[in-house]
Parts: structure tokens; sequence; C-alpha cells
């Protein structure tokens, strides 16, 4: 179908109108939007997280083609909703309280998008009660980022909150930053820890599949 | 040694008596140095070296002082919000430590976000007199004993995406690179001239800064760097070097970037820093590029100064002296500005370790 192939290549290049055309196209030519999403959107993200893993984009590429994805996605939402297609997961991701900074942040919640999980983005300096709202609003996954190692200690505060909330069980909390590390995920009692945006969905997929096995359906 | 003959020395490629030492703090790390030193406070320490008195600096043994002129300047000034001169809005975030209550400043408020405000914006004037006068200052009061930096980082791409954001000036590169050109000219003719200026007041070293690097690779790819800060900076340090071919130019970048060292090479770079070991390996840096590369910092500020151990810290300094100072080549201290979540006796191990020298004053 050459209406997937050029959308996933417009969405890889980043190319906005091209994308959301071809979305547009592929809709007219009958393909089912949930399978320009699958084997369009998400086979071109996933495409271009391999490509930033193996250092062969960077990251205004990947800003350019998480844009074009999430153009065209707008496009397909509409029939999305029409055909009963359900999402990978809730995600509710923001930079923790005293934290400005987000472009690791937005990079992680971009791969996540075009990996099918709807992502409730929460901005920088998120407090505590902001997380354990989104838990209450219906995150399934709780995803945190620091860029300083005198804020990644408000990761431990996150957790507590949501543990008194009650809210703990039913979650995975995941967390990444520049100074996180395996054992600091696991001193915070966080799920997992991802070191890219990449790697960050896999986790998400995995620390998800074990909340979901322990809790049931 | 005298610090100064102590910095040329390592510098030149030779063994100093010792390996020269130079360290920056927040000011709430600064405050609480003071403190411990029993120093009286003097005005708010600023990290990048604009404004500063340097009694701490003298007090700990540092080699280098620094002298800024420059948007990053603007880093902790007063109130919960701020404009500089640049039209930046900043907005003060508080954090809280072990140590006690800081705050940061960071860039909210991007002047260029829309486009449309580049043809009537104006930069500011860096041929203004009183920009210089702290720095003309240091050179006389200090420049007989000390080596003395003049910092102009944050040099070209890091104060335009201050003016533009980070992700539009990122985006901007692939889809309007006219307009990445246009704003990245405005604080590098800023800094440029900044910068000449004070190697004609006689600084040692002119130290420029962008960062470019993640943990594990570059932010951008090798070939956005080529064609848009690399043409820059050749220029940059060509012009300063004319200016005095026994200036020394030294480059700040966090992250990984081995891809582009020996282009900073290619273009007169002599100095890496701060040589984060937790992104790059020093020993790997001193074998490949350690000839025609001197290296600044390199004790870990992300790990081991917040949360090892003293002896963690000794240890690791031991090992760059070791690995990185090995035949000079080295300015050692930390990989950013200590931050108020580093205890005091790890700092204190840094410095004892460096210079020897006891800590002073202190209360145990």
């Amino acid at each position: 179908m050459a209406a997937l192939d050029e959308l996933r290549e417009a969405v890889i290049d980043g190319q906005l109108a091209v994308a959301v055309e071809q979305t547009k196209r592929g809709l007219e030519e009958g393909i089912p939007a949930q399978t320009l999403f699958d084997d369009g959107l998400m086979a071109a993200m996933r495409r271009v997280g391999e490509l930033f893993e193996e250092g062969e984009v960077f990251v205004p590429e990947m800003l350019v083609a998480s844009r074009a994805m999430t153009a065209a996605l707008e496009v397909l939402k509409p029939e999305l909703v029409a055909e009963g297609a359900s999402t990978s997961g809730r995600v509710a991701i923001g930079t923790v309280m005293g934290d400005l900074h987000d472009i690791g942040k937005n990079l992680v919640a971009m791969m996540l998008r075009g990996n099918g999980f709807e992502i409730d983005d929460l901005g920088t300096d998120v407090y505590p009660e902001r997380f354990v709202q989104a838990i209450r609003d219906g995150a399934e996954v709780v995803a945190m980022s620091a860029l300083l190692t005198t804020t990644m200690t408000n990761m431990r505060a996150v957790v507590e909150a949501i543990g008194e909330a009650g809210l703990r069980e039913g979650v995975a909390v995941v967390i990444g930053g520049a100074p996180i590390t395996q054992t600091f995920a696991e001193e915070v009692g966080a799920d997992g820890y991802a070191r890219d945006a990449s790697s960050a969905v896999r986790m998400v997929e995995q620390v998800l599949g074990r909340v979901r096995a322990t809790n049931g359906p | 040694m005298k610090p100064r003959d102590r910095v040329a020395a390592a510098l030149d490629h030779l063994t100093p008596d010792r390996c020269p030492f130079q360290a920056t703090f927040t000011p709430e790390f600064a405050a609480r140095l003071r403190s411990d030193l029993r120093q009286d406070a003097g005005g708010t320490y600023n990290p990048h070296g604009g404004g500063n008195s340097y009694e701490l600096e003298l007090a700990l043994g540092e080699d280098l002082l620094l002298t800024s002129v420059g948007w990053a300047n603007s880093y902790y000034q007063d109130g919960d919000t701020y404009v500089d001169e640049w039209g930046v809005g900043w907005r003060a975030v508080p954090y809280a430590t072990r140590f006690g209550p800081g705050h940061y400043t960071e860039p909210s408020v991007h002047p260029l976000a829309d486009r449309a405000a580049l043809s009537a914006y104006r930069p500011p004037d860096p041929g203004r007199a009183e920009l210089y006068v702290d720095s003309a200052a240091a050179i006389r009061d200090f420049g007989e004993d000390y080596w003395i930096v003049g910092v102009t980082v944050t040099t070209i791409f890091e104060a335009a995406w201050a003016l533009r954001g980070l992700e539009r000036l990122l985006m901007d590169f692939i889809e309007d690179p006219d307009l990445a050109e246009e704003i990245l000219e405005i604080p590098y003719r800023y800094h440029l001239a900044a910068a000449e200026q004070l190697v004609r007041l006689g600084v040692d070293t002119i130290w420029l800064g962008d960062d470019i690097g993640q943990q594990a690779g570059l932010l951008m790819s090798p070939r956005h760097w080529r064609r848009f800060l690399k043409p820059r900076m050749a220029h940059m340090v060509a012009t300063l070097k004319a200016l005095n071919h026994r200036l020394t130019i030294a480059y700040h970048t966090d992250g990984c970037v081995y891809a582009i060292i020996p282009e900073l090479i290619e273009i007169g770079i002599d100095i890496l820093n701060p040589v984060q070991p937790v992104a790059m390996d020093p020993a790997k840096l001193k074998r490949e590029y350690g000839g025609e590369l001197c290296f600044w910092g390199s004790i870990d500020e992300q790990h081991t100064l917040p949360f090892g151990s003293p002896d963690d810290v000794r240890r690791e300094v031991r090992e760059r002296i070791a690995t990185l100072g090995a035949g000079g080549g080295l300015i050692l201290g930390p990989t950013h500005h200590l931050q108020l979540d580093t205890p005091l006796e790890n700092f204190w191990a840094m410095t004892e370790e460096v210079t020897g020298r006891t800590r002073a004053g202190g209360s145990g």
C-alpha cells in the first residue's frame, strides 16, 4: 500500500504536510484507521526511535518526526474512535517539582504517543498531588523526569504521595533523567528506569504488563 | 609556584608543582562555604563569575579567577520573576535539600518564540564601558598572581535557545535554517565583541560554552553542528587568537561529545570543560586527545560529590590527577557548580586532595 509507505517515510522525515496528506489519502483508499496508525504512524516512530538509538538521527529530527506524527494522528483520531480502537495505556508524565527541564520528558512523551499510549502531559515543576490526581483521572502509568540531583529526590515524595492516597497497587511508576540510575529507581520505590526515550517505551510496556497481571483485568 | 605559573605550566603540558584547581558554586552552596569559613558574606555569589569579589576563591586556593560578560550573567538575579536585558523572562524555582532550601533561575519566556518578533528585536549593546569595569579590576588586582579567565559562556547556541526556545530552535535547524542562522547570529555577535574586549583588557583564557551533549551523544547531528555552530566558533577563536597569540580558549559543553572533539581541536580549542566522567571516559580522552587538548573539571557532580563518601571523592581526585593530569594538561574541578546537596565534607575532601591545603577556619 503506497499510502502507508509514503506516510511512514513522511513521519520519519518530519514532513508534516505530507504526513497529513498521506493519512487522508489512506482513509480515502479505505485503509482502516487502525492500520494507518499501527503500520504507518507507530511503525514510523518505532523506526525513528531505532535510528535515534543507533545515532543516525538526533533530537531535532525526533522533534519534527513527532510533530508530523501528532498532526497525522489528529486526522485519524475521529476514525479511531469510530472504529472503537483501544490505546496501549494511559500515561501521566511530568518533570518533578522544582525542575523546569522538559526536553527529555517531551521526547519520552512523543515516543510513547507514537507507540499508541495516551499521554496526559502534566508539564514541568509538577507537585506530587498533581501526579496523584492524574492517577484518579485514569493514568495507569506515572512517568517522572528530573535533570537535577537536587530535584530528583522529589520522585520519592511522589511515590510516597501515591502510596498515601492508596493508589500504589494499581499504577506503574517509571522514572528517568540524566542523574537517575537503576539503583536510585529501586531506592525511591519506582517500578522501572530507562536511560533514553526509546528504551523508555519498552520499559513502560513491560512494567505495565506486570501491573496489569498483578491487578487482573 | 604562583597560581598563575602553575596554570601556565599545566596548559603547556608540563607537570606543575600540583594540579591547578578551580571550582564554582550555586549561590546557596557559596553561602554555606562562606559560613563554614567564617567569611563575612559578600554579595550574592555568581557562579559564572560576574561581579564576584574573589575572597572565597582565594581562601580555597583556586588558581584561576573568572570574570564574566554576557547573557550568562542573567542567571540568579533577584525576584521570583524577572526579565533580563535581552528580553528573556526568568522564573525562580525553589528546591529543598538535606542541607536547606535553594533556588534555581530558569528562562521561561522566550522573546523570539514568535518569529515575527525578530524584525523588531534589538539585542543589548556589548560596547558599554560599564560592562568591563569588574574585569579590568580583576586583571589589575589579581592578574599578576592568578590566571584570569574571561567568561562568555552560553556563547551562541544556549543564548539563542533562550531567545527562541530550545525545541523551536532545534526544529528551525531542519525547517527554517535561515531563521536559525539569524537567531544564532545575535548572541554570537554580542559574545564575540565581549570576548574581544576581554582579550584586549588582558585575560589569559577566554571560556566559551554551549551545551550540545546529552549523556550518551550529541543533541544535534554533527552535520547540524558543522553548519550552525562550528563556523561561528572557528571564526571567533581565530579572531580572538589574532588579538593575542598566547591566548588559550576553553570550551564548555555538557555530555558526550566524542563525535566532534577532533574538530574542536582543529578550530583551535585548547581546553575542554567539564569532562563529565559519566558521559565520557577521562582515560580515553587523555589517551586519544591529551597531546593537543587540556582538560578542565572531571570530578563528578552527578554521583560522587553529592552522594559519595569523602573517600570516594579523594579516590576520584587521585585517579583524575593520575590519568588526565599525567604530564600536565589538567585543571581539576567539579563538573558543574557545586550544588547544595553536596556535603561540605566531600567538597573539602576534593579541595584538600588537590591543593594539599587543609580546611581553614571551619568547624571540623
